[in-house]
């Protein structure tokens, strides 16, 4: 019955055909959002789109607008409920997948059906927001090339066309237009943001300036990529890749924030720090993370030859070793620099500037600053050193568990996950880490960042996603300065040491080729990521200083954005003098049998013969036989073979290339004469 | 006294009562009806001047010099949803946003040029159309020739229907097609077509491409016959002589000869065919002599047209009883006779006649 049901699409009406098509294409549209939209959202949108199949099956009528709106309601309810925003990327991506599926359900007039191309135009741009790999680009790809079809259908009225057809008539637009989406591309000035873009509430692996426990119950994970780090030598092992990002020291009871001191540029003295053994080299290209700072691996010092050096972006390091740049960092930047693994930081820091860092709000998780208290008395003669290995050991010896889902946390969120849940990720441990370290009286801090990479690639650079964004903490000893505490390595140390915060469990083709040939999916993922890992440094990596290096070799002396805007300009002035000069040309075109005929009229007349326009080639033939006799035979047999390859059945589309030049040659052989009347 | 023609008001006039009337039902919005019925004046003035000044022509020939094109509402909307791609992909600093923008407004540009060649180097030819009666729809052929490549989603109306008034066509490569188009004469006489359109969005819908030619041919229109109409008036010169065409017509008859063209089929003595297998008639000589003259006189009317309504009637029946009838007009004399050639040159008189 399916079966039959499935076969028997030839016979559906067109308009089936057609909504059948936009649905199927709005519904591949929609599928790779379902990852990262809430699951209402998921259920909704394929419920909408199973009844609108439904009922384009069955011819049935739409619904009314009521419960439609009452629909819409529901959907703004529920995006309100889980964003406690209906502004921001998530809740408006959510907004936008519910509102094309709910326009499927009217379309009635021709109106709606554009409105419905145009949203899910928009729907498809929406895809770059999460990802912008080579995989997110075909995926894309086709969902564009299926809205195209669809509308080129609905632009062919008559009859039923086939669907390659259209599909062939939409690549056909979409590839010749492809010259210009290329100059575009390469030549439109990538110009910063226009406004501030509306913070995301969702949480998600990744940096930020600030950090905040307890707020968010679970993080997705983040798949994009933050950064790529390529070694000159040998690479360190992936536990020893500390990327450092911003420095928390400041802590209001809720939430944690960068000191004062570190967000401004030092100006009376330079950063405390002293390095040990020798250097590593690295190339590092940094995605945009939309933070003014640069995240180099520790410890990247300010010094010629080792700092990093960026055209166009002034980079300063801060007291706590942060880099700084004076913008946020919105396009791909690609910069050399030199880290040394071992370092002092700090050894001679003043008091009042490690007093800060002792401070705690009061009121706050007393069971933690109580127990602190105890380890405190128990151990009162040890150095931080020590007290430091106790909080980590105590961590180790008790069933505290790693988990990207640790749930909601109170207003006491630390007495909470220290004494009762024990269950958090990398912030959790390291902000209660610190909590439990400045109660004993010893300065600490929190220091986000990004641990790990994968293993390198073919080009050898390695990749870290947002999924490597970690936290950890900084304790003062006095001698020995700031020393890092890892207190997430005392619970998961796979975390630390592997690849990969939590292995994502592979998906079920993966899954399924991993476990016949091991392999051959190691390879297949090996091409892959090199396909993407290019796609990402030439296409999307594509930013302002790659567009300015192009115009240099043009020769364009110290190119800024205008010159880019003129070359632009120029550029498309040419194309469409090109497309202008084309239908000039195509006016003249005409169709090769009648081109070919009037040649065949003026060559008779010059020999001549009486030819008129109207006057199929037997007539000529018959006119050239009366008029040359024997002479003209040869010029009146091909004019009766052209006459066959016209008429004669089984005739050809176009005339045969050989014919005209024979045809010239014979008519050369008879005598000139003037063409009676 | 017959019916009277209805008062006849100039194309231009002719939404004003509509939009009177809607000013009644919804006086809130009586300012608007009128705002839009003057739109609705003002648009089709402007479109009788563009017309005016348009050559008629028996074929037309489509090039730059007489294609128009501009983006549709679809073509506005679709620049708004470009720019805000735009916008998000500027903001987002989004490369894979550009690249997705920039493909879609390089379709939408190369789709310019192909809504535009989708007419170009077509030729419009119109067939003869066959004379109608006034009121009644004439048929409009109208041949697309191509010399090129296929073409899809061609369209074409009178001049001023609406975009639902369109008949599709796809014309196929080296080929043509054929387009049926109807328009109601309302006058008798030789009439002008009216100026037509032809018009494609194809491939994408964003832009509109349209021309607009004033063919060279006219259609000859008939009276429209009154409807009803009153029987036929009484043979002349006297009222048995019609009685005696009746019988003629009927049983008694004197003989049989050979079926002329033109013969009606009641004259066919079918009995006679279908045993010999030649056609034959009924040989009404006498009858001949007893015609009916349909006389613009006789109607009683004071109205010419009512008088041509009426005589298109009579020649109407008179040709479907299969009488022999002559039709006298002031300055026409059309001598007595039956058949369809008859009929034609009947109605052919009364729809060219002219009072002196």
């Amino acid at each position: 019955m399916t079966a039959r049901k499935l076969t028997a699409w030839r016979q559906w009406p067109r308009d089936t055909r057609d909504t059948l098509l936009l649905l199927a294409v709005i519904g591949w549209t929609v599928l790779p959002h379902l990852g990262h939209l809430p699951a209402w959202c998921g259920a909704l949108t394929a419920g909408v789109l199973g009844w609108r199949v439904v009922l384009t099956l069955h011819g049935a009528a739409l619904p009314g607008r009521w419960p439609l709106l009452a629909l819409m309601l529901v959907a703004l309810g529920l995006t309100w409920w889980n964003e406690r925003s209906l502004l921001g990327r998530e809740a408006g991506v959510t907004m936008l997948v519910v509102l094309v599926a709910l326009k499927t359900l009217e379309l009635r007039a021709r109106r709606d059906t554009l409105v419905v191309f145009f949203l899910g135009f928009f729907l498809v741009l929406t895809h770059c927001l999460y990802s912008q790999s080579l995989l997110t680009a075909l995926a894309m790809g086709v969902s564009t090339w299926g809205l195209l079809t669809a509308l080129v259908l609905s632009n062919m009225p008559v009859g039923r066309p086939p669907l390659a057809r259209a599909a062939g008539l939409a690549a056909r637009s979409a590839l010749l237009g492809l010259p210009v989406m290329a100059a575009l591309f390469v030549l439109f000035p990538r110009i910063g943001p226009l406004w501030g873009l509306p913070q995301d509430s969702a949480g998600r692996t990744g940096l930020s300036g600030s950090l905040r426990l307890g707020g968010v119950a679970s993080v997705a994970n983040d798949d994009s990529i933050a950064l790529r780090i390529r070694f000159e030598g040998e690479a360190p092992p992936a536990e020893a890749l500390y990327f450092r990002g911003p420095v928390l020291s400041r802590f209001d009871g809720v939430e944690w924030q960068p000191s004062f001191r570190s967000l401004s540029r030092p100006t009376r003295r330079a950063v405390d720090l002293q390095l040990v053994g020798s250097p590593l080299r690295y190339e590092m290209l940094v995605e945009p993370i939309r933070l003014p700072i640069l995240p180099l691996l520790e410890a990247t010092p300010a010094r010629p030859g080792s700092a990093p050096e960026l055209a166009e972006w002034p980079l300063w390091q801060g007291l706590d070793l942060l880099w700084h740049t004076d913008r946020l960092v919105n396009e791909r930047l690609r910069l050399r620099a030199q880290a040394w693994p071992r370092w002092v930081l700090g050894a001679d820091a003043d008091e009042a500037e490690l007093y800060a860092q002792t401070l705690l709000p009061p009121g706050y998780n007393p069971r933690t600053l109580a127990w602190a208290q105890q380890v405190r008395q128990r151990l009162a003669m040890a150095d931080a050193r020590t007290l430091a290995a106790a909080v980590l050991a105590h961590v180790r010896q008790n069933d505290y568990v790693y988990t990207l889902q640790p749930g909601l946390y109170g207003r006491d969120a630390i007495d909470e996950f220290w004494f009762d849940r024990r269950q958090g990720f990398c912030e959790h441990y390291a902000a209660a880490f610190v909590i439990v370290m400045r109660a004993m009286g010893v300065p600490a801090r929190l220091v986000t960042g990004y641990q790990g990479a994968e293993p390198a690639d073919a080009d050898g650079f390695r990749t870290v996603r947002q999924s490597h964004a970690h936290a950890w903490a900084e304790y003062w000893q006095a001698g020995d300065g700031w020393l890092r505490a890892d207190p997430t390595a005392a619970v998961a140390p796979e975390r630390v040491r592997s690849s990969r915060p939590l292995p994502v469990a592979p998906g079920l083709v993966g899954g399924a080729l991993r476990s016949m040939s091991p392999a051959l999916a190691d390879q297949l993922r090996r091409t892959w990521e090199l396909l993407d890992s290019r796609w990402s440094q030439w296409v999307m990596g594509y930013s302002r200083s790659q567009q300015f290096n192009l115009l240099e070799r043009l020769g364009v002396q110290q190119p800024d954005w205008t010159d880019l805007l003129r070359v632009l300009v120029g550029v498309l002035s040419l194309a469409a003098a090109g497309g202008a000069l084309w239908a000039w040309w195509d006016r003249r075109r005409t169709d090769p049998w009648q081109r070919l005929h009037s040649k065949l009229c003026a060559l008779l007349q010059q020999r001549g013969v009486a030819a008129l326009p109207h006057h199929p080639p037997r007539t000529l033939a018959a006119l050239v036989r009366a008029a040359h006799g024997p002479a003209g035979e040869p010029l009146a047999l091909a004019l009766d073979a052209l006459d066959r390859q016209r008429y004669a059945p089984g005739s050809q589309r176009l005339p045969k290339r050989s014919w005209w030049p024979e045809a010239k040659r014979h008519g050369a052989a008879l005598p000139a004469g003037k063409a009676p009347g | 006294m017959g019916p009277v023609d209805p008062p006849r008001l100039p194309r231009g006039l002719a939404l004003v009562p509509d939009a009177a009337c809607k000013a009644r039902q919804r006086p809130g919005k009586a300012g608007s009806a009128a705002a839009a019925g003057l739109k609705v004046v003002l648009r089709r003035r402007i479109r009788r001047w563009f017309e005016n000044r348009l050559p008629r022509s028996d074929s037309w020939l489509l090039t730059q010099a007489n294609l128009y094109i501009l983006p549709t509402k679809a073509g506005w909307g679709f620049g708004v949803t470009l720019l805000v791609m735009l916008l998000a992909a500027i903001n987002y600093q989004l490369n894979l946003g550009y690249a997705l923008t920039f493909l879609l407004g390089g379709a939408a540009l190369v789709s310019l040029h192909q809504t535009h060649g989708n007419l170009r180097r077509l030729t419009l030819h119109l067939r003869t159309p066959q004379p109608v009666f006034a009121g009644d729809a004439a048929t409009l052929e109208v041949v697309l020739d191509n010399p090129a490549g296929e073409r899809h989603g061609i369209g074409l109306a009178l001049y001023d229907a609406p975009p639902s008034a369109l008949a599709w066509c796809d014309v196929p490569a080296l080929g043509n097609s054929t387009a049926r188009l109807r328009f109601t004469p309302q006058q008798r006489g030789h009439q002008a077509l009216p100026s037509l359109r032809a018009e494609t969005h194809f491939p994408l819908g964003l832009f509109r491409a349209w021309t607009v030619w004033r063919p060279a041919a006219t259609v000859l229109v008939y009276p429209a016959p009154e409807h009803p109409a009153p029987p036929l008036p009484a043979g002349l010169p006297s009222s048995g002589q019609e009685q005696a065409a009746r019988q003629g017509s009927g049983g008694e008859f004197e003989g049989v000869r050979a079926y002329r063209r033109g013969d009606a089929p009641a004259r066919v003595v079918w009995k006679k065919v279908a045993k010999s297998g030649e056609m034959v008639s009924r040989d009404s000589s006498s009858s001949a002599s007893l015609s009916l003259v349909l006389d613009a006189q006789q109607c009683g009317l004071p109205d010419s047209e009512a008088r041509l309504r009426r005589l298109a009637a009579w020649v109407l029946a008179a040709d479907r009883l299969g009488l022999a009838y002559a039709l006298r007009l002031p300055g026409v004399d059309l001598p007595c006779a039956a058949g369809e050639a008859q009929r034609l040159a009947a109605l052919q008189a009364l729809a060219l006649w002219a009072p002196r």
